[in-house]
Parts: structure tokens; C-alpha cells; sequence
């Protein structure tokens, strides 16, 4: 109440919502996928994704969605659709006939995959381009990927997606017109959180004004993630900063350290079993469809968990419970190091005192008078015998 | 979406049951109305519940907000139950809600683009020759929807230098006009009509660009029985064509009759663009501008491109970088980066303008002017909304500058900085107070409770919605202005009481 003239001058914010820019990384792990057929197919999976973009893109009418599948060998956009390149330099000018031959049929080839979807008048036109970009990427994704490429690796590049991701948004946040442009995030700052300086921890805090609020979501279903430990764990630093939540939905696989990733940025962790993975899609839309603003008022699920904060160490990729740190640049180690030089930074640490045993004294070993009973057959009895009275 | 005295989505709400549920027959409707009218927390509710099979007890979905947000839910539940959305049901002899039948049906369609229903426009295909660009849409709305604004400035005492043709509405559009009472007709009909605006035009003109769009609509829908049209075919169509794309011809034989009307009708509102043939008969495609596309976004974003398309100088840039043009100083002075007649007739309600330059203009705001504004109608809060709204964007740096600081020193944290300074806002308030000594606000007063318990808590049930104006404790009386949710609350605690 204003002591003027007691009229109520709270500001009403905008009452539109800002928008939001939710980016999905799909882990199309082929072995993984493989082995969840019978309970959820990929095909299944997908179409059920699809109705929670739509759903996403339903809330606002500036809300953005984009998509990255993280395959076994490598991550690759699937919405919006990478660009094509549309030409290579020619570096040898003597292939050039048979070069520009060449490149003739790869436009061909291009062109097959028609940019416009089907029009249909029963479709949200916003819903059935990213529907149709969307699958057809993931259909070349598919059809592009080689036996030498699923022999490779069981597991899959999802260090290489979140970078991926993360670029995306950067670039995104930065392109906004808005006109909070004057604080420019300081990369060098360690205490820095963008969008101003204040306590980096919330993640929660929301800036009411017409900024990007984005998320990620990981939809995870292989295990094994050990010899990524190091780029995941700095991507969710990264992301702290941004103050990016990171989702995660597992529908297979061990957690390895996703769990830490959603706990470490403010976002939601969920593992599905087989009993509940039919009901994907309303796990979806229950838990993860609210964006930053709307997690305001709603109880997240997940919170009350113990999290899992075991990490692999840095020479052997082994996930390590009690390991050694290096004490400049707190690299994890599973054994004491040879020639006692940290990896990391190339410090030459001395082990101490590790592993030496206590030197233990040798007990004194006292006479003990024994019990009569024992008929003194083993002690050396006294020469004298007790005195009589 | 501020409330006025216009016609505003409010009329929606005052549709009976049964219109509204053939309204939802169409998935976008039921999309726009999902979009447009739903707090962030109703439209997650609606999201949790469309997939679900079985209805949802009450007490679990009060699990799922936090204790602190519980006025946030209550609303978002007034919301629901308003919009004919949520239904209570007896399950499991428990209270539970479910989605209405029609809705959850054409939101799922929406999702999913099943079922035949059409409702998402026909995409024609049109020679390249002839396509026309989203420039040229742009063009053409500004044009039509500043010639219905200028006309209805221009009818005010200061007249509009027209230094671009401004196009004079149609005559339908006059009509509506009229009777929407934002315009008063005087003289006879033989010898011309000079037409006046009114206090609600006032309002009307000093609005964003979406309120005044809605308005009008609104007020388009109201008065489609007298042309014989159905309203809620008239509804559904105008959501169908806020769900189109821009830049695409979409087809007209898709349209039935009472579209086909419709669309002529908006065609002079601006809202489509309807190429016509050589001969003069229009062709059997249309266009939709941006002003149809952004129908049902609320964010400041896309708004912010309209604006600056329709209410800025030809010469700015369209980029969406410069959507405010307005200074204001704490000295009371003005400055206005515009060459727009409009733009310079509006600020010229209540402000002195002293001079005028090829790209500003410079005035002063004085108790003369503003209380001269007053006189006309204009409220303190419309003058500061307007302002408001299209201050420059160096006076938003300032502010979210002084905010960032006042959040870092976390001495007041739930101050929001205003983008105007305090002394003008002030300023301007108390200038039309000393006009308006009483204010009215409809509603309902409750008392006459027996004890104290049932004065307290269907109180805080209003105070927690949102609804309450104003109660005394000691009287045991409290000020309502809907009823509705209050007396629902009520009856349920009596039902609870005794069964």
C-alpha cells in the first residue's frame, strides 16, 4: 500500500510467461534399445516423445524445443535439423570434373528428403514440422550408422550431446534482444553466475522479465558412462553456472553419474523399471513438463533419495568409493600414482606416510600366576613352597 | 491480461456450459483457449490429467503443490472450473477431478493431429508469381489497424496530420465501433456523421495491441446474431485462423458459410489479407498477418514485433531490437523517438508537446495536461500502462541495472523496480485523485456470519484466490468481487460439516 494515496502500486509482472527452451538429448543407444523391445521400442518411445514436445510447445506460444540424439559412436541434431553442406573446397583442383559429378548426386540425394511435411489440415502446422524434421533426421541417423560403429562401443556419446546442448543454449541466451545485455557473464569469475551475481546455489532463482528459461532433459538407457566422467562432469558445471537444470528419465542402465547431474544443477531424477516404463509418456508429462517457473509451485519428485556421489577415477576410468586426490588440481585416482606425477597438472605429490604399518612394540609377556587347580604342571613352580603357619 | 471495462475474455467465461462444450469440438480451440487463458499451474494440471485414465482424487493433486503456493493453486482451479475444464466426480467415494470430455478429447487431437475435424486450415497452393511476402503482410495490417486507430484519435480534438494514407475503415468496422460505444455517431446521416470517441475509446486506444485486438473481436462475436451467425461458429473460426502460419496461403473452400462471412469481415479489420483478382472478386485463398498469428501468444517477445511493426515510424527498424520509444525524465519531460502520427496524436492526450522534430518529439507532462486526460476519461493507471509499455529499452536497462543491485544487496527482495521513476508514477496518481475521490468496484458483501470460525475461513479462501477486496474483522464482514468459488467453498464445508 502506497502511504500516499493507498492505492496498491505493486507492479503486476507480465502476466505472459517467459518462454522456454527445452532440449532433449535422446540416448539412441542401439545395444541398450535392443534389449527393451518387448517393454518399450524405440518407435514407441519416440512417438510418445513427440506428444510431449507437443505438449511442451502447447504451453506458450514462444516456448522452442530442440532435439539431440546421442548414438554409439557419435551425437548428432536431430531437431532443427543440422544444415547440409552444401559444398566441400575443392583442395585438389584436379578432381574437379568428378567432384562436381559427385556432388550433383549428393544434392540429388538430398533433396529426396523433402523439407516440407505433408500438408494436413488436422495438424498444428509448428507440431507437424518438428514431427516430420525430427523423424526424418532420426531415420538417417539409422540408416546411416555402420556394424563397425556398433561393434565399437557398447555405450554411448552422451558427453558429446550435452556439449552439443550446451552450445545450442549458450548461443541462444545470447541472441536474445532483450535488454539485459548489460551483465556479461564472466567466464573468468569463478564466483559468477550469469544473469547477475547472486547465490549460484538457487538454482531456482527466476528473473521475471522475457528471458530464455532453458532446461535439459536426458532420456538415458545404457549404463557404463566411466570413461566420460570427466567432459559430464564438467558440462554440469558448466551448466550450474547457466543455471540450467538438467532432467534425467532412465529407463535402463545403472545410474553412474547422472544422478549426481541432476542433483548438482537443480533438476529432476527418475529411473523407470519394467513395470512402469509403459507409462513413459505420463512420467513425462507429470514430472517434467513444468518449466523453471512453474517448479516454483510444484513438489518435484525424486527429491528425497539418496544420491549416488561415487566417481570414476581419472587414470583407469574405474568408478572409486576412497581414491587418491591430487592436492592442486583435485584429480581422483583409484592407486598411488607412478613416479608419484599427477596426470592432471604434473605436480610431483609425495605419498607420506601411506601405507606404512605402525611399528608395534612386543608386549611384555608377564608372569601370571596360574590357578591351583591347574596342578602347576606347566609353570615353573617356586622353589619354596608356601611357609606353613 | 489487465481487466477494463472493454470487452474481454471475460465475456468467454460468461457463456453457458453447453456452448462452451461445443466450442471445444474443435482441437484449436481447445488449443487457443489452453494456450491463452490458463495460469502456468492450471495448464500443467491439465497436462498431468489428459493421459491419465482414471480421474484424479483431489487430496493427491493438493500433493502435488507446495503449502506456500496454495493461492496459486486455488486459482489455477478457479480457472479450470470457470473454463468448463475440470469437473468434480465421486470416485472411489473420494472428490476427484476429471478433464470434461470434449476438451480432453480435442487437446489430445490437438497433440496428436488425429481425427478429421479440419480445424487447422487448408494450405492452398499458390502460383510464385503471385505470393505475396510477409512484408507486404505487415504493410498491409499496419495500414488497416492505424486507420481504424487514427479514426478514432482523429475524432478526438487533435486532429491527425495524415502525412501517410491512412486508410478509413470500412463501414462494418464503424458500426461495431459504435456498438461498442468506443465511438459516438452525431449528426444526421444525410449530411455526415462525425463520429467522437469515448471514454471507453480512450481506454480502447491506449491499450496493447492485443487487448485491443481481442476487444474488438469480442465485440465482433457479441454482435454476430444480429448478422445471424453463430457465436461460437464465429469463435471457433477465429481461433482456427489464430493457429495459422504466417506467410502461407491457406485455402477458402475449406470454409463454410459462416466462415466465409467471418472471413470478409476480418479482412477488413486487417487481421487477413485477401488478394483480389483482376476483376475485383476476391481470390479463393487468403493470407493471415502477423496480427492473426499472434492472437494467442501472450510472451513479450512476439509481442514486441507487432508493436513495432504496427505502432512504430515507417523508418524503424523492424528487427525487434527498438520496441520502446518513450523517455521520461523525473523532471517531468518527455521525449518520444517517433514519427508516427498515431503514436504523436496519443501521447498528445496528456502530454504538452513543445516541439517536434523529423525523429522526436519533446514534451512536458504538467497537472494541466494529465488532469486535461483525466477529464476525458483516461485513468492514472492507462496512462502509466501505455507508457510503460513502450518506454525505450535504455529505461528497462536502467531499471533491471537497479534491480540487479537491489537483488545483489538483498535489502528488499520482492521489490520490483519500476521501469517509470517512482516521482511520475506518484505524480500521476495523485493528479487524478484529486479528480476522483471515489472509485466503485462491483461485487458481493458477505455477512451476518454466526461465529468467527465461519467468517475466517471462506475469508481466507477469497483472500487466497485472489478475490477478496476488502473485510473487517471485527464486523465480521467481507468484500468479494466473484462469488462464484466463494460460494462453492461454502457449501462444501457445510456439506463436510455435516455429512
Amino acid at each position: 500500500m502506497n502511504i500516499v494515496d493507498a492505492t496498491d502500486r505493486t507492479e503486476k509482472l507480465d502476466e505472459g510467461e517467459a518462454p522456454s527452451l527445452l532440449t532433449i538429448i535422446l540416448d539412441t543407444n542401439p545395444h541398450a534399445w535392443a534389449l527393451l523391445t518387448e517393454s518399450l521400442s524405440l518407435s514407441k518411445a519416440v512417438a510418445n516423445l513427440l506428444i510431449f514436445i507437443n505438449a511442451h510447445i502447447a504451453i506458450n506460444h514462444a516456448n522452442r524445443v530442440a532435439v539431440i540424439a546421442s548414438h554409439a559412436e557419435r551425437a548428432v541434431w536431430l531437431f532443427p535439423a543440422p544444415a547440409r553442406p552444401r559444398y566441400e573446397s575443392h583442395a585438389d583442383g584436379v578432381h574437379s570434373d568428378g567432384e562436381d559429378s559427385e556432388m550433383q548426386d549428393r544434392e540429388a540425394a538430398n533433396s529426396d528428403t523433402p523439407s516440407q511435411p505433408r500438408d494436413d489440415a488436422n495438424k498444428y502446422r509448428p507440431f507437424a514440422h518438428i514431427e516430420h524434421v525430427l523423424l526424418s533426421s532420426l531415420r538417417q541417423l539409422i540408416d546411416t550408422t555402420t556394424t563397425d560403429a556398433l561393434s565399437s562401443t557398447p555405450s554411448t556419446m552422451i558427453a558429446g550431446a550435452l556439449t552439443l546442448a550446451l552450445t545450442y543454449l549458450s548461443k541462444q541466451i545470447q541472441a536474445l534482444p532483450s535488454a539485459m545485455t548489460s551483465a556479461q557473464f564472466n567466464y573468468s569469475d569463478a564466483t559468477a553466475v550469469a544473469g547477475g551475481n547472486e547465490l549460484s546455489a538457487d538454482g531456482s532463482r527466476n528473473q521475471p522479465s522475457m528471458d530464455l528459461s532453458s532446461r535439459i532433459l536426458i532420456l538415458s538407457v545404457s549404463g557404463d558412462l566411466a570413461n566420460q566422467y570427466i567432459p559430464i562432469m564438467n558440462s554440469i558445471f558448466a551448466c550450474q553456472r547457466l543455471t540450467i537444470p538438467i532432467d534425467i528419465l532412465k529407463l535402463a542402465g545403472d545410474t553412474v553419474f547422472l544422478q549426481q547431474a541432476a542433483d548438482a544443477t537443480g533438476g529432476i531424477y527418475m529411473a523407470l523399471d519394467n513395470n512402469s516404463r509403459a507409462g513413459f509418456l505420463q512420467y513425462l508429462m507429470f514430472a517434467y513438463l513444468a518449466d523453471q517457473a512453474g517448479r516454483e509451485h510444484l513438489i518435484m519428485p525424486g527429491e528425497g533419495e539418496g544420491v549416488d556421489f561415487r566417481a570414476a577415477c581419472f587414470c583407469h576410468r574405474r568408478i572409486v568409493d576412497i581414491g587418491f586426490v591430487c592436492s592442486i588440481c583435485l584429480s581422483i585416482f583409484c592407486e598411488p600414482l607412478q613416479d608419484n606425477l599427477c596426470l592432471t597438472c604434473g605436480s610431483h605429490l609425495s605419498m607420506g606416510n601411506y601405507g606404512q604399518k605402525p611399528v608395534v612394540v612386543p608386549k611384555r609377556k608377564k608372569k601370571k600366576k596360574r590357578a591351583l587347580a591347574d596342578g602347576g604342571a606347566d609353570t615353573p613352580a617356586s622353589e619354596r613352597s608356601t611357609p606353613a603357619p | 491480461m489487465s481487466d477494463s471495462t472493454l470487452q474481454s475474455w471475460e465475456y468467454l467465461e460468461t457463456l453457458p456450459g453447453t456452448q462452451f462444450y461445443r466450442l471445444y469440438r474443435s482441437p484449436a480451440s481447445a488449443l487457443a483457449i489452453f494456450r491463452k487463458r490458463l495460469s502456468s499451474l492450471a495448464k500443467s494440471f491439465v497436462m498431468m490429467l489428459l493421459y491419465l485414465p482414471r480421474p484424479m482424487p483431489v487430496k493427491q493433486l493438493e500433493m502435488f503443490v507446495k503449502d506456500t503456493s496454495r493461492g496459486e493453486r486455488e486459482h489455477a482451479l478457479d480457472l479450470l472450473h470457470r473454463y468448463h475444464i475440470f469437473r468434480d466426480v465421486t470416485f472411489n467415494s473420494t472428490k476427484a477431478y476429471s478433464l470434461t470430455q470434449d476438451f480432453a478429447r480435442s487437446l489430445r487431437r490437438a497433440l496428436t493431429g488425429a481425427a478429421d475435424s479440419r480445424s487447422f486450415g487448408q494450405v492452398a497452393n499458390v502460383p510464385e508469381s503471385t505470393k505475396v511476402t510477409i512484408h507486404d503482410l505487415d504493410e498491409y495490417s499496419r495500414q488497416r489497424w492505424e486507420g481504424i486507430l487514427g479514426y478514432m484519435v482523429g475524432s478526438s480534438a487533435n486532429p491527425l496530420d495524415t502525412e501517410q494514407t491512412a486508410i478509413q475503415p470500412s463501414s462494418g468496422v464503424i458500426e461495431l465501433l459504435k456498438a461498442g460505444h468506443l465511438i459516438e455517431l452525431s449528426g444526421t446521416y444525410s449530411r455526415g456523421q462525425a463520429a467522437k470517441i469515448t471514454k471507453e475509446g480512450f481506454a480502447f486506444v491506449l491499450q496493447d495491441i492485443n487487448t485491443q485486438i481481442w476487444a474488438l473481436l469480442f465485440l465482433y462475436v457479441d454482435n454476430a446474431e444480429v448478422f445471424e451467425m453463430d457465436k461460437v461458429d464465429v469463435l471457433s473460426f477465429l481461433f482456427l485462423v489464430s493457429s495459422l502460419e504466417l506467410g502461407l496461403a491457406y485455402s477458402t473452400s475449406a470454409l463454410d458459410e459462416t466462415q466465409q462471412r467471418c472471413l470478409s469481415d476480418l479482412v477488413s479489420f486487417g487481421i487477413v489479407f485477401q488478394p483480389t483478382r483482376n476483376d475485383g472478386s476476391p481470390v479463393d485463398y487468403f493470407y493471415p498477418t502477423r496480427l492473426a498469428t499472434t492472437l494467442t501468444s501472450d510472451s513479450g517477445t512476439t509481442l514486441s514485433a507487432t508493436n513495432t511493426t504496427i505502432g512504430s515510424s515507417l523508418s524503424a527498424s523492424s528487427s525487434g531490437a527498438a520496441k520502446g520509444f518513450i523517455i521520461v525524465e523525473t523532471n517531468y519531460r518527455l521525449y518520444a523517438y517517433t514519427s508516427s502520427a498515431l503514436q504523436i496524436a496519443l501521447l498528445s492526450l496528456f502530454v504538452n508537446l513543445r516541439s517536434r522534430h523529423p525523429n522526436l518529439v519533446a514534451g512536458k507532462m504538467s497537472k494541466a495536461s494529465v488532469q486535461r486526460a483525466v477529464q476525458a476519461g483516461i485513468t492514472a493507471e492507462q496512462i502509466i500502462s501505455y507508457l510503460t509499455a513502450h518506454a525505450h529499452p535504455q529505461m528497462r536497462r536502467h531499471a533491471q541495472a537497479e534491480q540487479a543491485q537491489l537483488q545483489a544487496r538483498s535489502t528488499e527482495p520482492g521489490r520490483v523496480v519500476p521501469i517509470l521513476p517512482a516521482t511520475i508514477l506518484d505524480q500521476i496518481h495523485l493528479w487524478q485523485l484529486e479528480r476522483d475521490r471515489m472509485t466503485t468496484t462491483a461485487g458481493f458483501l458477505l455477512k451476518d456470519f454466526s461465529n468467527n470460525a465461519d467468517y475466517e475461513a471462506p475469508c481466507r479462501y477469497a483472500d487466497e484466490t485472489g478475490v477478496l477486496v476488502w473485510k473487517n474483522d471485527k464486523k465480521r464482514m467481507f468484500f468479494v468481487n466473484r462469488i462464484e468459488g466463494v460460494r462453492q467453498f461454502m457449501a462444501d464445508r457445510k456439506a463436510s460439516a455435516q455429512g
